[in-house]
């Protein structure tokens, strides 16, 4: 049976794609299926230092499409999980390096080897990002709880219905819960009632996450912190299996508790 | 040249391209023809174009083609009157657009000449889904949406707006100068309501509400929202 290729989007940058990627292609690896994960990002490429291979990095995606490298030459395997793999983005080649249909043969191509695809892109205003969604057979968006970027998921999430792909799936990342419970963040609620499509994760905000993309450690190879469990319980539910949704609650923090205290 | 497959005609508010019957393939063929002469570059340069599509389901890829052939001849599409697939890939296409053209003028203008399109029950647009944002519908007669209407989102009709859902985007009925037009949502919220020349921007907390559906219309030179009980 041929892989599945799901392309991992946003409408605002910098919420999270990439860590997304890394961390969900780290805890399918970690359950035995074949990863490939593929930067899309050209000229921003960053996926290999969040998950540790820069050093690594010989030939890129560009080298593949133009035929200077074959793609079993330019596929990093990742130093930690045998089943995982990069191919990397060009950090020096222009956006307009790659077109819609060697995207798709490309992701044909690696089908055949891996269980999953995942697709690093772009964020969905900017070029190339079409190219991300060209071949995928399934997409998710990823969110942060804020007004703007709500805003601008809906208008990706329109988009990619517009390309006649398949309604795209929701992670809602960087989740503070104590923000939520007094009132100043959005919930999940307020998220899908705007959005209304299928949530597949909430990831919380965890410092973890920062020091181990310094790293290059993707936090999804322990178990210890609550964005990795997160991460696995979304690569569990992209393998067919059904986890319930958790319900997040921060310990109360210093400040919290000194208001508590002042309140009595 | 071939004219039954792509013709031409200026009008006041720009130039209208009707494509005839046809592989998409030849048409555009046809288009770049027409679009090459010599003439063409200096008639057509900076024109808004109203294409005509008949009854041929365009999808979003080929009016994507059809722009980018449009403006590379220096044209604009800036409206599309066609079968309703056509025209909701039109209003996704639009989506990618930043800033949409503003509508008419915020301040009640003169009365505008009444719709050439007669607008009655069999001149409506249905959408059975939600209209997201960044997406725009304009339609020369009623819209009628299924669905919810998100923030960013614009519905504009020269008839009426009725949403069984949620209305929180920008809404215009009557579009083209019909004070009579009416908006009708299960929940209306909209960012901006305009009925004919008039403009209502929705209060910042509107409290509790209990009809089952809300009506907008213009009453005494204003528009006022009323609850509908059914
Ligand atoms: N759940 C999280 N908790 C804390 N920091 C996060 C979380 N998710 C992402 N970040 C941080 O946000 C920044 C942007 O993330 P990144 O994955 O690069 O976004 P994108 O690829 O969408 O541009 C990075 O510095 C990353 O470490
Ligand atoms: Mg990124």
């Amino acid at each position: 049976m041929p892989g599945q290729v799901i392309t991992i989007t946003s409408g605002k940058g910098g919420v999270g794609k990439t860590t997304a990627t890394a961390n969900i292609g780290v805890a399918l690896a970690r359950r035995g299926q074949r990863v490939a994960c593929l930067d899309a990002d050209i000229g921003l490429r960053n996926l290999d230092v969040v998950m540790g291979l820069e050093n690594r990095i010989v030939y890129d995606l560009v080298d593949v499409v133009e035929g200077r490298a074959r793609l079993r030459q330019a596929l990093i395997k990742d130093k930690r999980l045998s089943e995982l793999h990069l191919l990397p983005a060009a950090q020096t080649r222009l956006k307009s390096a790659v077109n819609e249909e060697q995207m798709k043969k490309l992701c044909d191509d690696l089908k055949k080897e891996f269980d999953f695809v995942l697709v690093d892109s772009p964020a969905g205003i900017e070029s190339g990002f079409k190219n991300s969604i060209a071949p995928a057979d399934q997409v998710i968006v990823i969110v942060t709880p804020e007004v703007s970027s709500v805003r601008d998921a809906d208008r990706v999430v329109g988009l990619v219905e517009a390309y006649e792909k398949p309604t795209p799936k929701l992670i809602i990342n960087r989740l503070r819960p104590t923000m939520v419970k007094r009132g100043e963040m959005l919930d999940t609620a307020d998220v899908l009632e705007i959005l209304a499509i299928d949530l597949i994760g909430i990831v919380p905000e965890d410092e973890r996450i920062i020091t181990s993309t310094n790293k290059g450690q993707p936090v999804a190879l322990e178990d210890h912190s609550e964005a990795g469990a997160a991460f696995q319980r979304i690569a569990q539910r992209l393998m067919g299996v059904e986890v319930p949704f958790q319900v997040f609650e921060e310990a109360p923090g210093l400040l919290d508790r000194f208001a508590r205290f002042l309140r009595g | 040249m071939n004219p039954e497959l792509v013709s031409f005609k200026g009008t006041r508010e720009g130039l209208t391209i009707t494509l005839g019957e046809g592989e998409w393939r030849e048409l555009m063929n046809e288009l770049a023809a027409q679009l090459s002469r010599p003439q063409a570059q200096t008639f057509f340069r900076g024109a808004r174009v109203l294409l005509e599509t008949g009854n041929r389901a365009i999808d979003v890829l080929q009016l994507e083609e059809l722009i980018a052939q449009l403006s590379q001849s220096g044209m604009t599409l800036s409206s599309v009157l066609g079968e309703q697939r056509t025209m909701e890939a039109f209003a996704q296409v639009r989506a990618t657009i930043r800033a949409p053209a503003p509508l008419v003028p915020a301040q009640p203008a003169a009365p505008l000449a009444a719709p050439e399109i007669p607008v009655d029950g069999a001149q409506a647009m249905l959408l059975h889904r939600t209209v997201r944002s960044g997406q725009r519908y304009h339609y020369a007669g009623t819209i009628v949406v299924i669905g919810d209407v998100n923030p960013g989102a614009e519905v504009v009709a020269d008839g009426d707006v009725v949403v069984w859902g949620k209305l929180r985007g920008v809404v215009h009925a009557g579009a083209s100068g019909n004070d009579n037009a009416m908006v009708g949502a299960l929940i209306l919220a909209p960012t901006q309501l305009r009925i004919g020349r008039y403009i209502a921007r929705a209060p910042d907390d509107r409290g509790q509400r209990h009809a089952p559906a809300e009506i907008a219309r213009v009453r005494d030179g204003q528009i006022v929202v009323e609850p509908w009980y059914g």
